[in-house]
């Protein structure tokens, strides 16, 4: 989990991401990205997650919390 | 479920595609997206072109003319045909079923039987178990898996999200009695709780059709469509392909005392690539043996992806040798089936345009 920040910026287009970044406000941000980001959870860490948890989890923060509580950590 | 069929055999494939290709570019001006979105889309889907009918073209034309093709070319009689067997989401009229408009049009004989499966994605292996189910009659030696769809019909031109992806196109694949003893494999789920993933929500019994129907919305996303369009939620059917699938494969293998490396191609309905991809990759499977170039070259037939799949791949190979061939099919319903059977030195197998 400890690269999970530098994977997010990485499918998120940019250099680096911060806790408060909503996930929304990304240029990049769209259905294509957000797939992405559901696809690379289920391989990196087993985490399966919807478009619906990821506009509810909001920003950065919350998505990483969100993959934690799923993965019981 | 467990599935185990003995002594059938697939005879010829033949798959009809319409020959108008649109080229993904030329229909990016209708996305609500700017064109480096919309070509990033492209890359990681592997979109290209898509092979659409022209307006008014239905399934039982497809058919029609790819039977014709058969009997024109001598690879099949009408009186050896004992039973069709039509996978259709698109027919061309809520009733009579479009088998007995396909009987009726080619003069074929009355004692057989025709009937209409409402199958997408797994519909040509489901096809396929309907087939083997009735040749266990004594009377019944020769059906024909009838898979079609037209549903670009269907589709949005303003929906990223489907219309890309979406191809047209029929099968006809001849299956009969095999003189030679064989065992094939089967599996089959279906959770009617994901109804709602893939469907047309309006224009059955339920919402009939109307002005209200065909009002264009835009989703969160920017995809503008109606309730008279199919809709796909992209992420449950993402996350359900890949919770379901492999296991399933795995269990089907394990099932039949096969090795993973034992199988020479896994033809998988063909959703887009990237999806194969974390198919094979989760599997362990190389992309070699599990080709993903269809909705490239193609466009998503929804079932008749699979027999696309077979003709463009692997088509010339089934006239000479027999491979041992895993197919899966997942998606509408939500349905998915797989088949583990042995096939080839095929009487005929190709592609061919309306």
């Amino acid at each position: 989990m400890e690269n999970i920040k530098e994977q997010l910026a990485e499918l998120l287009e940019v250099e680096s991401v911060n806790e408060n970044d909503k996930l929304a406000d990304f240029e990049c941000w769209d259905s294509l990205t957000a797939l992405t980001i559901i696809a690379s959870t289920d391989e990196n860490y087993g985490v399966t997650l919807s478009n619906k948890e990821l506009e509810e989890a909001g920003t950065i923060g919350g998505l990483i919390n969100l993959i934690k509580t799923k993965k019981g950590i | 479920m467990n599935l185990k069929f003995h002594n059938k055999e697939i005879e010829g494939i033949l798959t009809i595609i319409p020959a108008r290709e649109v080229k993904f570019e030329e229909e990016m001006e209708h996305y609500n997206f700017s064109p480096a979105k919309s070509l990033k889309l492209k890359m990681a889907m592997g979109y290209n072109k898509h092979c659409i009918v022209e307006d008014g073209v239905c399934v039982s034309d497809l058919l029609i003319h790819g039977l014709n093709h058969l009997f024109d070319k001598n690879l099949l009689t009408r009186d050896e045909i004992d039973a069709m067997v039509l996978v259709t989401q698109s027919p061309d009229y809520f009733m009579p079923a479009t088998s007995s408009v396909v009987q009726g049009k080619l003069g074929l004989k009355q004692d057989m039987i025709c009937m209409d499966i409402n199958q997408g994605c797994a519909g040509y292996i489901i096809g396929l178990i309907q087939a083997f189910l009735l040749l266990e009659q004594d009377e019944v030696n020769k059906v024909l898996v009838l898979n079609a769809d037209v549903l670009s019909r269907k589709v949005s031109k303003r929906d990223r999200n489907s219309n890309p992806l979406i191809g047209d196109g029929a099968s006809v694949t001849v299956v009969k009695k095999s003189k030679e003893q064989n065992v094939i494999y089967g599996f089959f789920k279906m959770d009617g709780a994901g109804a709602e993933s893939i469907m047309i929500p309006a224009g059955g019994f339920r919402t009939p059709s109307a002005a209200s129907t065909a009002m264009m919305e835009e989703d969160k996303a920017g995809n503008f469509r109606s309730p008279d369009n199919l809709v796909m939620k992209g992420d449950d059917v993402f996350n359900f392909v890949q919770r379901e699938v492999p296991p399933m494969i795995e269990h089907l293998l394990e099932k039949a005392s096969c090795k993973k490396e034992d199988v020479d191609y896994y033809m998988f309905h063909q959703p887009n690539r990237f999806m194969l991809q974390k198919l094979a990759d989760k599997l362990g499977i190389s992309y070699e043996k599990m080709p993903n170039n269809i909705v490239a070259n193609f466009g998503n037939s929804s079932g008749v992806s699979i027999p696309t799949n077979i003709g463009f791949n692997i088509g010339s190979k089934l006239l000479t040798e027999q491979l041992n061939i895993c197919f899966a099919g997942f998606g509408v319903g939500l349905t998915w089936a797989s088949l583990l059977m042995k096939i080839g030195k095929l009487k005929f197998n190709e592609i061919i345009n309306f």
